[in-house]
């Protein structure tokens, strides 16, 4: 910062974004002092708080906005960008289950303003009374109809709004097929297993977040993903834990492992698949055909938002189609927004990744609500873990 | 103490100590005699601690040897050599008790000595210093001065050729110092060990020993029994710590068998005996002590002797004597030391009273002046 | 009479800090150990000993606690204790200064990023390629219990190496020199004097690795790999994804149990070797 030509303190920005909401200096003069010409001309201009009579939105809402979301999920030059528009730092904080988040805002004082709910948790939020529905006024930039229903659905619930759709996926495994030898690339979830427990052993890594490791485990037998049958979570147990002494690791951040070449076989979401996929092409990402989980998250704002303002000035500014389709591009989540398709080069569109042929979507499941809180689906991944 | 004929117990030959550039001992060249009471005295950072922690095996000598009993031990490690040392601050063990720190050097020995011998040594060494019944005693428990005695048992215990004891008493008060000085002393007879006392304290080195090894800047000044010391020290240097003197600086006018004249301030001349090697034209100080000169209301004539006009200044009463500061017009001020008994005859003397100093020809000392 | 009400509004802040910081959270746990889980997680009002009954489900943790944090303990004085002593007795002024601060330097980031350091020493492009190219065979370092060790050995360094330095440091030159003239070589001079001396920062040193490792819950699950389960993690796992708090509450008491029964028995244990000494710096 040591170009003073180019940077102006918070307080200077702010007394200048005031000026210019007035109307007392015009748009270029604004731009100019406070350097945002150069992020305008980065984001286009469709930038909707800069816009005059949009500006209210972007009224001082504080410092700082708090983030709780999931690991490789965020573009830092869109926060970076946020900051510069609004003098809001994201503050992120990284989950590796919707478990863990639950249990923050069950125990209170999280300090969150903004949080990446998955699908099946919501109602459970709102049965708790965590959440909050959300004034739309205040993201404009959230347009209904040009979301798919099947992803942005579950945020409704009793006819009102509590979450907005960020992205959907799907949870399959990824297989460094450098290191498969004469073997078959895997295709199945019982293949997944198989090798884990053979050619693999000491090399596979499963997910630290009971919804996807108990899930694939009850696909090896045919079962439903969502199952809380006592008879085959005990089938899944037995083969979770026979297949335990056979793991690389138990973890939610499954990435290091994977590009180090300790780990050759991993459960893997959509992202993650992209990102490993684009930078070692060796890596697949492959969707069992048994079917497993297709999921879509969420932004919602806990009850206990300490700065709900900000909370809905990040949201709406991550829903700008402009500003959702970097995000995209960054870590190669699908967007249920026809408008953010519009924006991205057709080949991401054509990813069997990020859009997998439809035989194999059609097998897929929604995880249910009910198994985020049953207790013996806790309890057996809390005896899996602690084996 | 063993006649001079028998072979010493310890010796520095030649022994120089650096501590880089700086000569913490020079040139040491001692014979210390079996049985005898020795103290290094000297001001602090005159090498004399470095003397003692080289008989120790603490220091190596950096050239030149040293001796113990005959044999070379320059290269010998502490724990080898058959001497033992009272520290300064006594170094007890304080994780041991009383019984613990005074055994430990028995236990240190290979084969080890048996249990029973080891605490019956323990016990007649607390009766030695007088703290029987003390054994199981802490030694956070334990006054000053028996932290003293068991430092001294627990070295004692060992029978060593030599005791080093380094600046023993220097923790202790003044009363208890003196009580621990004439035990120290019979001890040393009773077990008959060389006994080698580092200390800074003339009175202390004066009291106990049987010759005293004055060293200045790592140097050894003068060795000789204490009357040696105090009646002829070869130097103003050692005359000066060794008791009290008055010392008045002029030249050598006249050297003969009778006396050497010095001729100082005034006209005056002060007739001494002066340390060999002086010759006339030489600058040199006289050295009267306190009590070869006296004070009298009147003149004197007599011969043989030197009197002066001086006014007293001040006035101290020590008791057995009273020691007077007076001013003479060319002398400056000087000490006389007035006995009890003469000034009953002569009468006392009051501050700023003009009164007559005297001294017999013959008792000052010529010494150099020191280089 | 005044004096002490004076004294006692100086230990009014101390005390409200205990009672809220300490008192207050530990009778909360007790309260849930005794309760439910609620239906959707967390914590439900009952009054039923379910969880303490339960408690060997989690034998797997405790075993492994119990194991790696004496042995974790261990390991960190045997390489602590060389390295204090070169600090405080051999090394020059000049040098000793700078190992330091090269002891503590690691301190000033978060044992996070340092373990995360240590995944990549430990994977498969780290040590093991180092040793199978030197022809020394195949083997596996990362998520084992040997990482884990590591990990607690290099992050809890510094906290055993800094008591006993201290105690080192603080000893007496002149005690070594005393015990030599007695009659000790160097290395047995070591055993009765150095050694006995320096058993405060030890037992300082061991008790600070010690509780802080009973609770750990990052190393494992970082150089782990989720498999070197400690009931640090099994509390992680109850609390924030099982969400099973009544159970995590009377895991919490059981290890709360443990720690004061191990560090009872510890204290007298080395207060016996000291002797009932409070003082050991004595002159």
């Amino acid at each position: 910062m040591s170009d003073s030509n180019n940077t102006i303190s918070r307080e200077k920005f702010m007394a200048e974004l005031e000026r210019f909401r007035k109307g007392s200096v015009t748009r270029r003069h604004f731009l100019g002092v406070t350097g945002l010409g150069v992020a305008t001309a980065v984001l286009g201009t469709a930038m909707p708080g800069l816009r005059p009579r949009a500006a209210s939105a972007a009224e001082s809402i504080g410092d700082r906005v708090v983030l709780a979301t999931w690991p490789n999920y965020h573009d830092p030059e869109n926060f970076k960008a946020f900051k510069a528009l609004t003098g809001a730092a994201v503050d992120m904080n990284v989950f590796g289950s919707n478990e863990e988040m639950l249990a923050k805002l069950q125990a209170g004082g999280s300090g969150w303003d903004v949080f990446v709910p998955t699908n099946y948790t919501i109602s459970t939020y709102v049965k708790e009374n965590l959440i909050v529905p959300l004034d739309m006024k205040q993201i404009a930039n959230y347009d209904v109809a040009s979301f798919e229903t099947r992803f942005a659905g579950p945020g409704t619930v009793d006819g009102k709004i509590y979450a907005v759709s960020k992205n959907w996926g799907t949870t399959g495994f990824a297989v460094n097929t450098a290191k498969l030898g004469k073997l078959a690339s895997p295709t199945t979830w019982k293949e997944f297993w198989d090798m884990t427990q053979a050619e693999f052993s000491g090399r596979t890594m499963v997910h630290d977040y009971q919804l996807t490791t108990i899930g694939n485990a009850l696909k090896y037998f045919g079962y439903s993903f969502n199952s809380i049958d006592a008879k085959e979570l005990a089938d899944a147990e037995k083969l979770l834990m026979k297949a335990k002494p056979h793991l690389f690791a138990i973890t939610s951040d499954y990435q290091p492992g994977m590009r180090s070449g300790d780990a050759w076989l991993t459960i893997c979401w959509t992202g993650d698949g992209k990102q490993l996929n684009r930078d070692l092409p060796d890596i697949h990402f492959v969707l069992g055909k048994e079917g497993g989980e297709i999921w879509s998250d969420f932004y919602a704002i806990p009850k206990s938002a300490p700065n709900p303002k900000a909370a809905y000035a990040l949201i709406n500014f991550l829903l700008d189609p402009k500003v959702n389709a970097k995000e995209c591009l960054f870590h190669g989540q699908p967007v249920a927004d026809k408008r953010v398709d519009a924006l991205l080069p057709p080949e991401i569109l054509k990813d069997p990744i990020l859009h997998p042929a439809a035989e194999l979507l059609n097998a897929l499941e929604f995880g249910a609500a009910v198994t985020l809180t049953d207790p013996h689906r806790a309890e057996l991944m809390a005896r899996f873990k602690s084996a | 103490m063993q006649p001079d004929t028998d072979p010493p117990i310890a010796e520095f030959r030649a022994t120089t100590k650096m501590f880089g550039e700086v000569g913490a001992a020079r040139d040491l060249n001692l014979s210390i005699r079996k049985g005898e009471f020795l103290s290094f005295l000297g001001p602090s950072g005159c090498g004399k601690t470095t003397a003692l922690r080289m008989l120790a095996g603490f220091e190596a000598p950096t050239s030149g040897d040293v001796l113990i009993d005959g044999e070379r031990v320059n290269d010998l490690p502490a724990h080898r050599r058959p001497v033992n040392m009272v520290f300064q601050h006594y170094a007890l063990f304080p994780h041991l008790d009383v019984t613990d720190n005074i055994s430990y050097g028995l236990r240190q020995r290979r084969p080890r000595p048996a249990a029973a011998e080891v605490a019956q040594a323990v016990e007649q060494a607390l009766e030695t210093v007088r703290l029987p019944g003390y054994g199981r005693r802490r030694i956070w428990e334990m006054s000053g001065g028996q932290q003293q005695r068991v430092a001294l048992a627990r070295a004692i215990i060992n029978q060593p050729k030599i005791l080093l004891l380094d600046e023993p008493m220097a923790a202790l008060d003044r009363k208890l110092r003196r009580d621990m000085q004439i035990e120290l002393q019979s001890l040393q007879r009773s077990l008959g060990i060389t006994f080698i006392l580092v200390t800074h304290d003339q009175e202390e080195a004066l009291s106990m020993s049987d010759r005293i090894c004055i060293m200045r800047a790592g140097r050894i000044v003068q060795i000789g029994s204490p009357r040696e010391l105090y009646d002829r020290p070869n130097s103003r240097y050692v005359a000066d710590f060794v008791g009290k003197s008055n010392f008045f600086a002029g030249t050598v006018s006249r050297v003969e068998a009778t006396g050497t004249a010095l001729a100082v301030a005034g006209g005056l001349r002060i007739i001494g005996t002066a340390a060999p090697g002086l010759a006339p034209g030489q600058t040199a100080s006289a050295s009267l002590r306190p009590e070869q000169i006296s004070l009298a209301h009147g003149t004197t004539t007599a011969d043989g002797t030197t009197c002066v006009p001086v006014r007293v200044v001040n006035r101290i009463f020590l008791g057995e004597h009273t020691e007077y500061l007076v001013q003479h017009d060319d002398l400056g001020a000087f000490l006389v030391l007035v006995p009890r008994q003469a000034e009953a005859s002569e009468g006392s003397f009051e501050p700023g009273e003009p009164a007559f100093a005297i001294w017999r020809d013959g008792t000052a000392l010529i010494l150099p002046e020191d280089a | 009479m005044q004096a002490r009400h004076r004294t006692a509004l100086f230990l009014l802040p101390a005390g409200a800090w205990f009672v809220t910081m300490l008192v207050l959270p530990l009778v909360v746990v007790l309260v849930f150990s005794f309760g439910e889980r609620g239906e959707a997680g967390g914590y439900s009002p009952a009054f039923v000993l379910d969880n303490y009954f339960n408690l060997p489900a989690r034998w797997t943790a405790f075993q492994n606690t119990l194991t790696l944090a004496p042995v974790g303990t261990l390991a960190c004085l045997l390489i602590a204790y060389p390295l204090a002593y070169f600090l405080a007795v051999r090394a020059s002024e000049k040098w000793r200064t700078l190992l330091l601060v090269l002891v503590i330097v690691p301190f000033w980031t978060s044992i996070l990023i340092r373990s995360y350091a240590w995944i990549f020493i430990l994977g498969g492009q780290g040590i093991p390629a180092l040793i199978s190219a030197m022809g020394l065979g195949d083997i596996k370092l990362i998520n084992t219990p040997f990482a884990v060790l590591t990990g607690i050995v290099y992050g809890y360094l510094p906290l055993m190496v800094f008591p006993i330095y201290v105690s080192l440091e603080r000893l007496d030159k002149r005690l070594l020199e005393a015990s030599a003239d007695l009659g000790s070589p160097p290395w047995r001079s070591f055993l009765q004097v150095t050694l006995p001396l320096s058993m405060p920062g030890v037992a300082t040193g061991c008790m600070l690795v010690f509780i802080l490792l009973m609770g750990e819950f990052l190393i494992p699950a970082i150089l782990g790999g989720g498999k070197v389960f400690f009931v640090g993690n099994a509390l992680v796992d109850l609390f924030l994804q099982s969400r099973n708090w009544a159970f995590g509450s009377a895991v919490a008491v059981a290890l709360v149990v443990i720690m004061l029964v191990t560090v009872t028995a510890y204290m007298r244990l080395t207060s016996r070797w000291a002797g009932g000494r409070d003082d050991l710096s004595l002159m």
